[in-house]
């Protein structure tokens, strides 16, 4: 042998405790290091080293995992990883236990750490203790982050507070910074705008607002102006395919920095809507439709207005013959002067007589006071004689006279007066046979026709449904306020296509109305129509069950407008006289229809 | 006297160390001084009138520099997982040690402590990002090593889960 073993001894360089581990033992090798025994067993005097292992949870548990290693019989050594145990040994002290093999035998080294002999304790303390601060800076950051956030979120919470009760006043918001630059657009002023915001911010309202460049300047120069002479700018958008927008656009400084501006926009074209309709119901425009028959019709009222002529207008009721009449004055020489209506139907000899010619003072009972007629007060216009089927026969004489003289004599009174009226006359009758009947002066009628028109009833022009459906409606949902209504349900308009219309456009208009008044949703639906609507396939008006329902319409009517037949004539879609023969035809009793 | 092993897992400086000082000595220190190795304790405790002797292994927290040995959650009889309410990715590491221990000594109690509830201003930790292991723990509980809030109890609940399971 090149060398003995070395003495047991010798490990105790290694201030270690080894042991063998022998069947059910530890016995100790060589001599004990100098930190044995340790603390929890320092009581415990003749306490074998062994032991040590018996009394350490630790060793226990790695005496397992070196029992399988040794077991396995892999080569080298099974470390334990550091460990402490203070009540064993001591606050402060490391130790490592290592199972190695020599030949069958099995040992155990014990080596022990003082605090100043872990290299890897401060380098393990300092990584920790940096990736510790890192991440307490990183926290700060993302705290000082979240509590900016929220306060952001705040300011914006506020900010979207103030639009939303903007929004709720129907005013919409543009900022502009120094520059007059658009830099923010509330969703109101979006939606009235109706253009893409992306496209206004950064520019100014010339290059970006979808208004005529001219409103765009006059509503940045009112910004110029001091703030007591700004006034409300007026701005209309006239768009395609849709009504215009009225705007009044109202010009402020912001309170926070007055170099910068914020515009409010009111929406004001249902005023607008109204105020359109106050002054131009009488145009000729009033008249809708473009299938041949009407684009006819209009063509003959161009011709015909020109020329001095009474006219005889020719259309079932409610086909809108007093719109022909006066798109027949306004086109003719006599538009500056009055355009009156009267109608023929219902009213007694003297009292329609009195009401066209005029009276003395004492002519008949009640006559209280000289009286002008409407030929008089139509002096230089048109008069329209509507339902003239319904004159009684001594008017219509004076009439005749009237027309051949041009010149008028007022009851009780022989003195003639000239009158320069144009006549026009309206009739849903037909005259001829009338004429037959001996109710109606041929003389008269003749006279009077000697230009006619002919207007078509719906039914015969179903075309123009849709076209009259969009007018109505659009006008109705303005003057009822009921803007939230936004169009017809497609089975809506097929209904009406469907339908006879015996009050024609007149009913149509009512039949619309009737709808929007009941109409809940965002659309009309065909339940939202007028009952005589809801079951429209055997569309003809003579059909008994439609005469039923009409008399159920025309009492429902009555009750509406609690008797008053003018007011439920308008309901019904008819005309005052239809509406009376109706009563009277359906057997509507005074009592019934004032209940 | 029935002994139980009881492992302490959770992140570096999460506060294990300090929990088992505070339940052992009651006290507390600021200053950190990383566990490098296993640390072993033991605290005698009476549970529901048994006298049972918790032997406490502190692990070293998981991380980059040091893995936790699966063998040493060996015999255990429960554990607990710490969480630190002020840094969120101590969740993840908890999460993952809870996976350890599932698979090395299978479905026994652990209560989890979220930890330095003293610094409850601090806390970025909320309850929703644990839901899942709440769901498993048989206790869950805000605690603070520093002030001793909740930790007795915590061990407490642990040793009575373990005594009856
Ligand atoms: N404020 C506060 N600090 C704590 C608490 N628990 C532990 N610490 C501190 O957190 C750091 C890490 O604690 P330690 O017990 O060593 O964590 P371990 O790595 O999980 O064992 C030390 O500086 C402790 O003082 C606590 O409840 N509140
Ligand atoms: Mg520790």
């Amino acid at each position: 042998m090149s060398g003995s073993l070395p003495d047991p001894s010798f490990l105790s360089v290694f201030d270690a405790l080894i042991f063998q581990k022998t069947a059910e033992r530890f016995d100790h090798l060589g001599d004990l290091p100098s930190w044995f025994p340790p603390p929890g067993l320092r009581q415990e005097i003749d306490l074998p080293p062994g032991q040590l292992v018996d009394r350490s949870f630790f060793l226990q548990h790695f005496l397992h995992e070196a029992e399988e290693w040794w077991e396995s019989g892999k080569r080298g050594q099974c470390k334990s990883g550091l460990w402490s145990e203070p009540a064993l040994f001591g606050e402060d002290v490391v130790l490592e236990a290592t199972a190695v093999r020599h030949r069958s035998l099995r040992y155990v080294i014990l080596q022990r750490f003082g605090p100043d002999f872990l290299p890897i304790q401060p380098l393990l303390q300092k990584a920790r203790e940096e990736q510790l601060s890192h991440r307490q800076a990183v926290n700060q950051h993302e705290r000082i982050e979240a509590q900016l956030g929220s306060r952001l979120a705040k300011s914006e919470q506020e900010r979207d507070d103030v639009m939303a009760v903007l929004d709720g006043l129907g005013l919409g918001t543009i900022m502009l910074n120094a520059n007059r630059d658009v830099t923010f657009i509330s969703g109101k002023a979006r939606e009235l705008l109706q253009t893409d915001p992306a496209r206004m911010i950064g520019r100014t309202l010339v290059e970006g607002s979808p208004w005529k460049p001219a409103d765009s300047v006059r509503v940045e120069e009112m910004g110029r102006l001091p703030g007591s002479q700004r006034q409300v700018v007026p701005v209309v958008m006239d768009r395609k395919n849709r009504s215009a927008t009225a705007l009044e656009v109202e010009v402020q400084d912001d309170p926070r920095d007055p170099r910068k501006t914020i515009l409010l926009l009111k929406d004001v074209s249902e005023m607008e809507a109204l105020r359109r309709q106050l002054v131009g119901p009488t145009q000729f425009h009033n008249l809708v439709g473009k299938c041949p028959a009407m684009r006819a019709v209009y063509e003959r009222i161009g011709d015909i207005a020109v020329v001095d002529v009474p006219v005889l207008i020719d259309g079932e009721t409610g086909t809108g013959k007093e719109l022909v009449a006066r798109a027949l004055h306004q086109l003719s020489p006599r538009h500056e002067h009055p355009f009156l209506p009267v109608n023929c139907a219902g009213l007694t000899d003297s009292l329609l007589g009195s009401q066209l010619f005029g009276h003395k003072r004492g002519a008949f009972t009640g006559a209280t006071s000289d009286h002008e007629g409407f030929f008089e007060s139509a002096e230089g216009g048109t008069l329209l004689l509507d339902e003239i089927g319904d004159m009684p026969l001594s008017i219509q004489t004076t009439l005749l006279r009237v027309l051949q003289e041009g010149e008028i004599i007022r009851l009780g009174e022989s003195r003639p007066r000239k009158v320069n009226v144009r006549v026009l006359a309206a009739t849903n009758q037909p005259l001829q046979e009338l004429v037959d009947k001996g109710v109606f002066r041929a003389d008269l009628l003749y006279r009077i026709r000697v230009a006619r028109l002919r207007l078509p009833p719906l039914r015969e022009r179903r075309e123009d449904i849709p076209l009259l459906s969009t007018a109505f409606f659009e006008k109705s949902r303005v003057a009822f306020g009921k803007m939230q209504v936004l169009g017809m349900a497609p089975e809506t308009m097929q209904r009406f296509l469907r339908y006879s219309w015996p009050g024609n456009v007149r009913e149509l208009q009512a039949a619309l109305e009737y709808a929007l008044i009941h109409c809940r949703s965002e659309i009309i639906l065909p339940t939202d129509l007028p009952p005589e609507l809801c079951d429209v396939f055997p569309a003809v008006q003579s059909s008994p069950f439609l005469k039923s329902n009409e008399r159920q319409r025309i009492l429902d009517a009555l009750a509406q407008t609690k008797g008053k037949r003018a007011q439920a004539a308008k309901l019904v879609g008819m005309s005052r006289s239809t509406f009376y023969r109706r009563l009277t035809e359906l057997n509507i009793s005074q009592e019934e229809s004032s209940r | 006297m029935i002994q139980k092993k009881i492992c302490m897992l959770g992140g570096f400086a999460v506060g294990k160390t300090s929990l088992v000082k505070r339940l052992i000595s009651g006290m507390f220190s600021e200053k950190y001084l990383t566990t490098v190795g296993v640390k072993i304790d033991q605290k005698s405790l009476s549970v529901c009138g048994q006298d049972l002797l918790l032997v406490l292994w502190d692990l070293y927290g998981d991380d980059d520099f040091q893995k936790v040995r699966a063998s040493y959650l060996q015999g255990a009889s429960g554990y607990i997982l710490v969480i630190d309410g002020t840094r969120k990715e101590t969740v993840e590491v908890a999460g993952k040690l809870h996976e350890l221990a599932r698979k090395t000594i299978g479905p026994v109690p652990f209560v989890l402590l979220l930890n330095k509830h003293d610094l409850v201003n601090e806390w970025v930790v909320e309850s929703p990002m644990v839901s899942d292991l709440s769901d498993q723990a048989c206790l869950v509980s805000m605690v603070s090593a520093k002030t001793g809030e909740g930790v007795e109890a915590a061990f407490s609940a642990l040793s009575e889960a373990m005594l009856k399971s």
